[in-house]
């Protein structure tokens, strides 16, 4: 296993071990709102997502068929003031998320994708994009699509969704 | 001939009315009208709560209820931001447990169960919660009753996982009950809650009459989350529930006793059915003294399990035989996203298609008796009650 790999395993799954009623997670993480990104990604360890067709090569950050969209499942940023990297002005983003493996057509790489909401607003409502490329229920919430990620947020509604990508998946 | 002339002098009369005299015979005004408040009629056997994500603006979900012999909307419950929706086992309450923000889309967060009184809809009161609600898609599990009523059990997701136990009755918080990272609140007879894990069991905790936590045991595994995850969509069975399965395997699993006991999984598909799966967000529907199992059946590969069905496949429970398959292109309904079935001698299915229409179909013959465009926004769960 990669170590970049194994540092995110290791990472969320002392985490799980750790996460109680008592909401320690749900602290850490308004503590940390606003951080684009944490080190708190659990990674895809199985077979790749297969998103890699003309279609994506084509599509941009507007569209459902982009390939960092492979496992996202709300509103695209892209189209609500945002980027497919960026929250839109006056929203912050969720510090937990879900993550999907995504294949980049324009090199042939996976890529493990953090997709982050964006929070505090009512829903954008443009650009409802569904995809779930290895997307699991709830019940393996690191993989899951269906959790208003905005939860542990201090304005915890939903308002839409972002792509980051977070490193090259394992071969 | 004659009756031809006699036609025409009763077209001739009938214009020389409308033209000729109509003025002077102005029709008398209409009466004043009283406002009146409707009531609703008693429970019919075809009645079903359609609940509205209302996806595009997801702070405002609602409950409808619809008739399907009707074929009207009977009222509405409020739902909120991401409901859970629970009958009481007498069904004389719904309880919907949901978040509001004090400014609309924004503002300080109250989380809370509202309890309505279903033979008037009215809301009759309500818990406010810890905000640490679940906050995700329909499933039965987001919030359900004991078998007695005595206690509600409600999902916790912070993302630490957690339920909480209500005493509806005294509108209390009893207490709250860390399920080791399991989610979901399955009920099981006056003081049991299963919850499914990442690893493929069901946790079970057992509470004491005060509604605290008495004892806990974890099952064995009885699914792959990497290989074949079952759908939280459970249905609900004679002896328990029904959890399907993305490849199309058929779980069943018996919560009439201490522990949870699996039948052996199986298969929704025959030899020649490699490439279809069940999908969409509610997968499947039980009429539990038929034992007849829907499930909205597609063509797809990985990552197609919220696809909705192109064809509604029919089992019958004992035998594990599939009994009909029912094309929906065909009769111009597109594919099925949730479906549910009603659980009198002579059932209709419910079924919410991707354009949020809702088709009443006959449960024997597959005949379609009414379809009501676009019913809602986004019908994602169907409920009997």
């Amino acid at each position: 296993m990669h170590l970049f790999d194994r540092l995110f395993e290791q990472s969320s799954r002392s985490l799980a071990s750790r996460t109680s009623r008592r909401g320690l997670i749900a602290m850490l993480a308004q503590a940390l709102t606003g951080a684009a990104l944490l080190p708190l990604l659990p990674v895809d360890r199985g077979s790749r997502a297969h998103a890699a067709d003309a279609k994506a090569g084509k599509a941009g950050p507007e569209d459902c068929e982009y390939w960092k969209y492979c496992a996202i499942d709300g509103f695209l940023c892209a189209c609500c003031g945002g980027t497919a990297t960026s929250c839109p002005p006056g929203t912050g983003s969720s510090p937990i998320t879900w993550v999907g493996t995504c294949r980049n057509p324009g090199d042939g790489r996976d890529y493990i994708v953090s997709y982050n909401d964006c929070c505090g607003k009512a829903s954008c409502g443009t650009c409802d994009c569904n995809r779930n490329e290895r997307e699991k229920p709830l019940y393996r919430p690191s993989r899951n699509n269906d959790l208003n990620w905005c939860m542990a947020n201090a304005n915890a509604s939903y308002h839409c969704t972002v792509s980051v990508i977070v490193g090259v998946a394992e071969k | 001939m004659q009756l031809s002339a006699r036609w025409v002098a009763a077209l001739c009369f009938a214009l020389v009315s409308q033209s000729g005299f109509a003025a002077a015979a102005t029709p008398p005004p209409l009466p004043p009208e009283r406002l009146t408040q409707e009531v609703l009629p008693a429970r019919g056997p075809h009645w079903v709560y359609v609940v509205d994500y209302a996806f595009d603006n997801e702070i405002d979900s609602r409950v409808y209820l619809y008739d399907a012999d009707a074929h009207r909307r009977l009222g509405q419950i409020d739902a909120g931001f991401l409901p859970g929706l629970a009958l009481s086992p007498d069904r004389t309450v719904s309880a919907v447990a949901t978040t509001y923000f004090a400014r609309g889309g924004h503002g300080a967060r109250t989380d809370v169960v509202e309890f309505t009184d279903t033979a008037t809809l009215t809301t009759t009161r309500e818990i406010v919660l810890p905000p640490k609600r679940l906050h995700a898609v329909p499933t039965p599990f987001n919030v359900a009753y004991s078998s007695d009523g005595r206690f509600l059990y409600v999902s916790y997701v912070t993302p630490a996982a957690s339920f909480g136990v209500l005493d509806p009755a005294r509108g209390t918080v009893l207490g709250e009950i860390d399920t080791a990272g399991c989610m979901l609140v399955i009920p099981s007879g006056p003081n049991r809650v299963s919850s499914l894990c990442e690893s493929g069991r069901l946790l079970t905790v057992t509470l004491d009459a005060q509604g605290h936590e008495a004892a806990r045991s974890m099952s064995a595994p009885f699914f792959d989350a990497d290989r074949d995850p079952v759908f939280v969509q459970g249905i609900a069975t004679a002896r328990g529930f029904a959890f399907l399965s993305f490849l199309g395997q058929v779980h069943e699993v018996d919560l009439t006793g201490a522990e949870p006991v699996f039948a052996p999984p199986w298969s929704l598909l025959g030899p020649a059915d490699h490439d279809w799966r069940p999908g969409g967000a509610q997968p499947g529907a039980i009429h539990r003294a038929l034992g007849k199992l829907f499930v909205p059946m597609h063509r797809g590969g990985e990552g197609t399990h919220k696809d909705g069905g192109s064809e509604l496949w029919l089992y019958d429970l004992a035998s594990h035989g599939r009994v009909a398959r029912w094309p929906l292109a065909a009769v111009g309904l597109k594919p099925v996203v949730a479906v549910e079935v009603s659980q009198d001698a002579a059932p209709v299915v419910f079924a919410a298609t991707e354009d949020s229409d809702l088709a009443i179909i006959d449960a024997a013959s597959g005949r379609i008796r009414h379809v009501t465009k676009r019913v809602c926004q986004t019908p994602w769960q169907l409920l009997t009650p």
